[in-house]
Order: structure tokens, then C-alpha cells, then sequence
């Protein structure tokens, strides 16, 4: 019995000891990207709200740079009245949009975030004028009109204004339900970017990058990444960015190319940049 | 005919001799030969690996030949796979993932002990069969009784396992009967020959002893490792189509026979690592059992007894060991082959963490066993000679452990990294890299086989003239291979560039290699007709047990460890590629988690192994009649 | 008996010597025959060529 007693103690106490090596280790949570499959016919505006509050956590990437200063690198959209934002942005006389209300301002700078840029917000060195957020409809953050829209009356009703967005009703459930479903098949098999330059189109890397300086924008600029990295160091940094993060830099860089892009897309990115001396 | 072996039965009539050989013989030829036949139709690499889904070779235009197109399929009518959404998984309150994961290892662990145990009990039996002593006989025997139960316990978990899967995951388990078939039956019809094979295997062991007799008891158990080994591999064709699915088109209909559904591009790999695993897992278990009878027990007789049958199960799963690593390496590259980004999944995402867990690991399975081969050499008288050594190879292989399990890149918010001073640290930055891992992990095998014949040699003299030059070569050996292991590491690991960096690599693990190589020829022709000094079983000290015990444990652990990592590459997926999987635990769980997960399946497995272990002594126990009085 | 202890012991130096020449010459081999069989070619020093 004491030989019995001992042994399993000794077994116990290595067992304790290899979980105590996992507790040692960052704890990182490695989260399925979620597909929020929406009953249109049944929702309700809170309903739609919560589900423009969650895209913009968490599939619309938005907080990565829409945060307080002074970790933000655009406005803390969240932290602030966006309403009365957009209207004071809407009677800027810079402004030559086409919106003519807070929510078409707000649908206007995520389609296209060029056409006005707030002050000191701009890409350096384009004096304000080109924005260094994506065009969200696009590749990779791809949102559909009906989340840009829940997007929209998220901002709206978080301090409290009247939304002005429509909810989407069961026909255009239809409708969406079948582009989605195009849109869909194209995630399941998009059609792969045959040139470095469709590459970083088609993944945005030049949202963040400069690639032909060495400036900030919001990531580190690559014009001499190649006499930095490695061709094995660039892969990772690719693949997964938050292992390694270049000084003074957050972690901002969305972390699931690896499972986004062909093998010979991240081939040809990285080429391209290890070349970059 | 004339049997020059010493034979128990002398007066056998010499006739008979050869029937039972020879259904022996066309026994394991016919197993050869249906193996050879199926390893013969290996399709060439690119056709294994045909793209389903996104995956494709690298540099390889995307492919779309192989898959059939839509109007096709809808003739066919086939069925895609389901696409459940969350609220089509039960929910019962308890993390459905947590549950399947216990019963799915145990019945792992366990399925993994009883098929290796026939596996080196057969070959236990044949050498005893050769050398005619009876002691390989009984520990056979022995070995086949305390792993008994555990067939009932396997299939106990494993039913309980797929009564699970189908609660919690109908959509999933719906699917794969779909996609398997009629497969599921033929293994339903395996595990009534394995029980058939086993308990004649077992139960005949004393019936058929001597003789002819005693080869158609080794036919049945061939016959029962066959039968096992079988319903391994058709079990692994669900994990590997689970991982790298073929013989389905892009949206999981059936494109294949069941054929090209098992043989998928995962499967070989998983097989051989399963196979070589399961001996150096089940050698380390049946180890823990002598250990602890050795424990148990003053008696020097039993004593001596259990100390040779812990020897041996130590060595079967230290042999077994050693090449595992590239049995592992083999099936990281298919990985790699199949889908460059479940590769990086594994080895540079979230999951490249618990390869530092792995490397504590293995480095207790070293540090234990080369513990145990210290504390062996106090058996020979012949040992003195060497004791000097071991303080050096327990230095190297501690601070070559210590490399081994530095953190290559860290995970730092930007106050961190600043603090240290860039995201590398200054001093274990160059440690933590790669060359300096390979570097340590081939100097740790190389002083591990050190070790070993150092033991091997502890109670022999070499009488043969070249003695003295065949040490001085041996020495030799040693020294220019741990020079050159170095020397590759460092000079293409630091200096030059990263191409010569990787194949250097090759290079090292061809060292470590030669070493084991040229020492096993040169012991082997050095100490033919050696002097013997005499060996003590028995005479080793009480803590040596105890690397026993951590070596199951480290075992077990590794295993669930690795298992789930085997398991977690495929992310979000239940079928890679073909089948998402939308259960609210669908994420990669902390590190820490997994963890607790794993360390509950040991202790659960641990209790089990002892439930086994108690239930074979009682059948060996008697109580004693009561007596009149009543007193006891 | 002199000469003996001598004989041994310049026995046992040349063996030794012999034995690392032949190991030094094997790896020397092995790492050139590995390095290039991977398309990986040395100069005779050693250093990468090509």
C-alpha cells in the first residue's frame, strides 16, 4: 500500500508538473471565423444592432485601428458621437461626397475611405488625401451590404440617435441569401491572384504597408524588408504575425492569411518582398 | 528434423515437427505478401495528393481536372456534406468537445496498449521458442495476462465514444457513415476475430506449449496481431479523411470507391507513426507494472524477476522510440505536401507552442531512460569501467535539453518587447532558433546511445585482438561526430544562408546515424565470444524504478498532447476543407486548457491501467478458507 | 621489456591516429556526399559553393 501510495504520487506530481509547462505559455485563443447565419424574416432592429456591434469587433476588423489614443490609428469612432461626427464631417467645406445624411456618410467612408479623409488621418505624405483603411467590401474583410448596414445602425443607436437604416425584409433575404451564397462558393474557391501586385490588392497588404518607403503607415513600411527579414522570417510574419512583432508596433495585423491565401499567392509575396533590398 | 535446440519435449516423434512450422510459415508469408501487395499500389505523390478544395502543390497551377463537374454530380445525386448550423449541435450542458475528447483518448490510449502488447509478446515468445528459455515464455504469458482486461476496456470506450459522437455530433456522424458505408461493418467483423484470436491466444497459451502445438499457438498469435492491426488502420482512414479527405469532391459528395477514400494522403504516415508509438507506449506501460511489483515485493527471486521484465519492457519502448522522430518528420512533410497551411497551422501558429510542451517531454522520456540505464549498470560487476562517463552525458544532456526547449519567438505586447529590447532576446534569441535545437536534439540521441551501449558493454570483455582499435575507432567516431554535429550547426545555422541552413540538418541527423550505426556493427563483431562478467538481476536500486514510472506518464502525456495537436490542425473544420464545423467549440482552446485536458486523461487512464493491473492479480489470488472459529 | 611497453604504447598512438583519420576523412565524406545530394555543393573547405 505504501509502495502503491508512493508511486502514484510520484505519478501525480509529473503529471502536475507538464501542466504546470502549459500554464507557463502565452494562452492564446485560436477562434473559428464566424458565419452568423441571419433569419431575416424574424429580426427585430436590437437584433440587428447587436449584429453591427459584433462585425464590428469582431469580422469587420474595425477596432484594430478604430480605438483610443493613443493605441488608434484612425478615429475612436466608438468613443465618439458618430452622428453628430458625421455631421460635422458632412458641413466640412473639404468634403465632396455624396452623402447627404450621417448614415450615407458612414456607408460612403467604409465603401470607399478615400473620398474624405479627417484631418491628420491620411496616409503620410499624401497631405490627407488617400485614407489608409480598405474599402470594406472587399477582400479580406468583405462585408455584405446587409452587415454594412447593421454596421451602420450599430453606430447610430450606441448614443442613443434615431436609426435611420431599414431593416432588411424577407425578400431581400432572398436575394441575399443567393448572392451570399455566390459569394459563398467564391470563398470556398476565389479565384487566385496570378501577379504579386493582385496579391497585395487582393489582400490589402498596401492598406498597412508602404511598399515603396520605409513609412509608417500603420504597419512598418517594406521598401527594404528583404535586408531585414529573412525569407523564412517574412513567411511568418505573414502567416502569423503575432509571433513576432516589429518594435513599436502593435498587434494589428489580421492573423488568418494562413488560412486565406494559396500556397502560391503567399509564394509570390513573399518572393516579391525578400527581394525588396 | 533435428532440432539442435535444447527442447523441453525430447521425445517428440521428429516427423510431426514441421506442420505446425510450416502453417506458421504460409501464415506470415501470406500476411508479407498481402502487405508488400498493398504497399505496391502507392500511387505516385502528386496523384495521392489530389487537390480538394483549395489545396494544391506548391507552384502547381490550380487544379480542377480531377473534379467531376456539377451537371455530373447531379445526375449522380450525390450527397455534399451537411452544413449544420450551431443550433444543429445538442447541447447538454457540458462542453460537447470536452466529453468526446476523454472517451476518444482513452479509448486511444487503451486501444493503443492492446495492440502493441500481442505485438511484442509474439516476438517475446518467439525468442523464447529460439533460445529455448522458458523465462521469455513466462513473461510473455504474463505481459498477455495483465493487459487482458484491457481489450474489454478499449471496447468499452469505444463504444462509449461512438455513442457520444452520435448524440453530440449527428450531422458529423451522419456523414461519415455516409461517406464509409458499409466499411463500418468490416471492422464490426474484425473485432469478433481479434476476440476470437485473443482468447484462443490466451487461454491456449499452457494448452499449446511444447511442440507443434506450440507453433500453431504462435499462428494464433499472428493471427490476432494481424486482426488488430487491421482494425487500426481502417480506424485511422477516418481520422486521415477527417484531416486530408479524398475519394470526395469539393463539397464532401462521394466521388470514390472506399478505397480512395481510406487510402488518402495522411493515411500511410498516420499509420507507421501509430504503429512504432503504440510499442514504445505499450513497452513503457507493462514497464510501470514491473516496476511497481518490484517494488512490492523483498523477495530476491521475484525481485530478480521483475527487474529483467522492466529491463525488457524499458528497452522495447526506448528501441521503439528512437525512430519515431522520423516516422514524425515523415508525417509533418505529407502534412506540408497536402496543405501548406495546415502545416503552418501546426508548426508557426498557436499550436507551435505545445512543441515546446513536447520538448519537455521527450526530454523527461531521455532524461529517464538514460536514468534508468545508469542505475542498471549497478547489476554488472563489469560497470566501474564506464561509471565515469555518465556524469558527462548527464551534462550534455541537460543543457542540450535546456536549448531544446527555449522559446524560439514570443508572443509581446509593445511594452514587452521594449523592455527587452526587440522581440528577440539579445542573449536567447540566438539559442532559441533552429540550428541550435538540431544541434542539441542529435547530441541528446547521440549520448543517449552512449548510454545505451555503454550499458550494453558493462558486463563484457572483448577477447578479440582488435580490441584496443576498434575502441580507439569507436572513440574516434564519437568525437568527430559530435564535432561535426556542432559544426554544421553552427557554421550553416549562423553564417551562411538559409538553404544551407536546412540542409544541413540532413546532414546532422545523418551523423547521429553513422554513430548509431558503426556502434551496433562494432560492438556487435568486438564482443563475439566476449568474457561474460556476471549480471545481477535485482541488484538496482529502488529509485531507478521510478524512471518507470515517469516514463508512461511522459508517454501518456506526449501522446494526448500530440493526439490533439493531430486533431486541432484541422481547425474549424470537421472534414478539412469539405465539412465545417459550427459547434460553439470550434475554436482552439488555451494552451493551459488543453492541458488540464490532457492531465485528466492521464490520471483517468492511470486509474484505469490500475484497475487492469488489480483485476490480473485477483485472478491469481485465493482466499484462504475461513476458519471454524470464524477468526481471520 | 623497455622496447615492449614502447611497442605498446606507440601501437595504441598510431591506432588512435589511424582511427581519427579515418573518421575525420568519413565525415568529411558524409557531409559533402549529403550537402550535394541535396543540390547543396561544397567547396573543399567546406563553404557553400555555387
Amino acid at each position: 500500500m505504501k509502495v502503491l501510495l508512493k508511486t502514484l504520487g510520484f505519478s501525480l506530481a509529473l503529471t502536475l508538473l507538464f501542466t504546470f509547462v502549459t500554464y507557463l505559455l502565452p494562452q492564446v485563443e485560436g477562434e473559428a471565423p464566424v458565419e452568423k447565419v441571419v433569419d431575416l424574416s424574424s429580426l427585430t432592429m436590437d437584433d440587428f444592432i447587436a449584429l453591427g456591434e459584433d462585425l464590428f469587433n469582431t469580422k469587420g476588423t474595425c477596432t484594430l485601428c478604430h480605438k483610443p489614443a493613443p493605441l488608434g490609428r484612425a478615429p475612436d469612432i466608438q468613443g465618439m458621437n458618430t452622428v453628430a461626427l458625421s455631421n460635422e464631417r458632412l458641413a466640412d467645406e473639404r468634403y465632396q461626397g455624396e452623402a447627404k445624411d450621417a448614415a450615407g456618410y458612414i456607408l460612403e467612408s467604409m465603401l470607399d475611405p478615400s473620398r474624405y479623409v479627417v484631418a491628420t488621418w491620411g496616409k503620410k505624405g499624401t497631405n490627407d488625401s488617400e485614407s489608409p483603411m480598405p474599402a470594406i467590401d472587399k477582400p479580406p474583410i468583405e462585408l455584405s451590404a446587409i452587415e454594412m448596414d447593421a454596421i451602420i445602425a450599430y453606430l447610430q443607436a450606441k448614443d442613443g440617435n434615431d436609426v435611420t437604416v431599414v431593416l432588411p425584409s424577407p425578400e431581400d433575404a432572398a436575394s441575399v441569401a443567393s448572392t451570399d451564397k455566390k459569394a459563398s462558393d467564391a470563398t470556398a474557391l476565389p479565384a487566385p491572384a496570378t501577379t504579386v501586385e493582385e496579391a497585395l490588392g487582393k489582400y490589402a497588404c498596401t492598406a498597412c504597408h508602404a511598399m515603396d518607403s520605409s513609412d509608417t503607415l500603420v504597419g512598418p513600411g517594406l521598401v527594404d524588408i528583404g535586408t531585414r527579414l529573412s525569407m523564412e522570417d517574412i513567411r511568418q510574419s505573414i502567416v502569423d504575425p503575432n509571433a513576432v512583432i516589429a518594435e513599436g508596433f502593435a498587434a494589428a495585423m489580421p492573423a488568418d492569411f494562413a488560412t486565406k491565401m494559396t500556397v502560391k499567392e503567399l509564394d509570390m509575396i513573399v518572393a516579391y518582398l525578400v527581394e525588396k533590398k | 528434423m533435428n532440432d539442435k535446440r535444447p527442447s523441453n519435449q525430447p521425445e517428440r516423434p521428429s516427423t510431426q515437427i514441421r506442420w505446425g512450422r510450416l502453417l506458421w510459415f504460409a501464415l506470415s508469408m501470406l500476411l508479407l505478401v498481402s502487405g508488400l501487395a498493398q504497399a505496391a499500389e502507392q500511387d505516385t505523390t502528386l496523384d495521392r495528393i489530389t487537390p480538394i478544395g483549395m489545396v494544391q502543390a506548391t507552384g502547381e497551377p490550380l487544379t480542377t481536372k480531377t473534379t467531376p463537374d456539377i451537371a455530373d454530380v447531379d445526375t449522380a445525386e450525390p450527397i455534399a456534406a451537411p452544413r449544420p448550423s450551431r443550433s444543429d449541435y445538442p447541447d447538454i450542458g457540458v462542453s460537447s468537445r470536452a466529453i468526446v475528447w476523454i472517451l476518444a483518448q482513452l479509448h486511444l490510449f487503451f486501444a493503443a496498449l492492446v495492440l502493441a502488447v500481442p505485438l511484442f509478446v509474439l516476438t517475446i515468445e518467439l525468442l523464447g521458442v529460439y533460445t529455448g528459455d522458458d523465462r521469455y515464455d513466462n513473461m510473455a504469458y504474463e505481459f498477455m495476462k495483465i493487459s487482458l482486461t484491457g481489450f474489454s476496456i478499449t471496447a468499452i470506450f469505444g463504444g462509449s465514444l461512438a455513442l457520444a459522437l452520435f448524440l453530440l455530433y449527428p450531422d458529423f456522424m451522419g456523414y461519415m457513415m455516409h461517406v464509409f458505408g458499409a466499411q463500418v461493418l468490416v471492422y464490426a467483423i474484425l473485432f469478433f476475430l481479434e476476440s476470437f484470436f485473443l482468447y484462443t491466444y490466451y487461454y491456449g497459451w499452457n494448452a499449446f506449449r511444447y511442440g507443434n502445438l506450440k507453433w500453431v499457438h504462435l499462428s494464433l498469435g499472428l493471427m490476432l496481431n494481424a486482426a488488430g492491426l487491421t482494425i487500426m488502420v481502417v480506424a485511422n482512414s477516418w481520422a486521415t479523411f477527417m484531416m486530408a479527405p479524398s475519394g470526395v469532391n469539393e463539397v464532401g459528395a462521394v466521388v470514390g470507391n472506399i478505397w480512395e477514400i481510406m487510402k488518402g494522403p495522411l493515411w500511410n504516415p498516420i499509420n507507421l507513426h501509430r504503429f512504432i508509438a503504440n510499442i514504445a507506449f505499450g513497452g513503457a506501460v507493462v514497464g510501470a507494472y514491473a516496476a511497481f511489483k518490484f517494488l512490492s515485493t523483498t523477495d530476491p527471486d521475484k525481485r530478480a524477476h521483475y527487474d529483467w521484465m522492466g529491463y525488457t519492457s524499458n528497452f522495447i519502448a526506448i528501441l521503439a522510440f528512437l525512430p519515431l522522430p522520423f516516422a514524425g518528420y515523415w508525417l509533418m512533410a505529407e502534412i506540408y505536401a497536402y496543405s501548406q497551411q495546415m502545416g503552418i497551422t501546426a508548426m508557426g501558429g498557436i499550436l507551435a507552442w505545445l512543441f515546446i510542451v513536447q520538448a519537455v517531454l521527450i526530454g523527461t522520456i531521455l532524461l529517464a531512460g538514460n536514468f534508468y540505464l545508469w542505475a542498471g549498470m549497478s547489476r554488472t560487476d563489469g560497470s566501474d569501467r564506464y561509471k565515469g562517463l555518465i556524469k558527462y552525458i548527464a551534462v550534455t544532456l541537460v543543457v542540450c535539453f535546456l536549448i531544446w526547449v527555449t522559446p524560439h519567438t514570443l508572443i509581446l505586447s509593445a511594452s514587452e518587447i521594449s523592455l527587452l529590447g526587440g522581440s528577440h532576446h539579445h542573449i536567447l534569441g540566438p539559442l532559441g532558433i533552429m540550428p541550435a535545437k538540431n544541434v542539441a536534439v542529435n547530441l541528446m540521441l547521440v549520448v543517449t546511445f552512449l548510454s545505451f551501449q555503454l550499458y550494453r558493454r558493462s558486463d563484457k570483455v572483448a577477447t578479440v585482438s582488435w580490441a584496443p582499435m576498434g575502441n580507439a575507432l569507436m572513440v574516434a567516431i564519437y568525437v568527430v561526430a559530435i564535432v561535426n554535429i556542432i559544426f554544421l550547426g553552427v557554421y550553416y545555422g549562423y553564417f551562411t544562408n538559409t538553404v544551407y541552413k536546412v540542409g544541413s540538418s540532413v546532414a546532422q541527423v545523418a551523423s547521429t546515424l553513422v554513430v548509431i550505426i558503426a556502434g551496433i556493427v562494432i560492438d556487435t563483431l568486438m564482443f563475439r565470444n566476449a568474457k561474460t562478467l556476471p549480471s545481477h538481476w535485482g541488484r538496482i536500486p529502488d529509485r531507478a524504478q521510478y524512471a518507470l514510472f515517469a516514463l508512461p506518464i511522459a508517454f501518456t502525456w506526449l501522446m494526448g498532447l500530440m493526439g490533439y495537436v493531430r486533431s486541432s490542425v484541422k481547425t474549424h473544420w470537421h472534414v478539412y476543407t469539405v465539412m465545417k464545423d459550427n459547434s460553439p467549440d470550434n475554436f482552439i482552446p488555451t494552451i493551459a486548457y488543453a492541458g488540464n485536458m490532457i492531465t485528466i486523461v492521464t490520471v483517468l487512464f492511470l486509474l484505469c491501467v490500475l484497475f487492469m493491473f488489480w483485476v490480473a492479480n485477483l485472478s491469481s489470488t485465493r482466499q484462504a478458507k475461513p476458519a471454524a472459529g470464524g477468526a481471520v | 621489456m623497455q622496447t615492449n611497453d614502447n611497442n605498446s604504447v606507440l601501437s595504441m598512438l598510431i591506432s588512435i591516429i589511424v582511427s581519427f583519420v579515418i573518421a575525420l576523412t568519413f565525415f568529411y565524406g558524409l557531409d559533402h556526399l549529403v550537402m550535394s545530394m541535396q543540390g547543396l555543393p561544397l567547396n573543399p573547405d567546406l563553404s557553400p559553393a555555387g
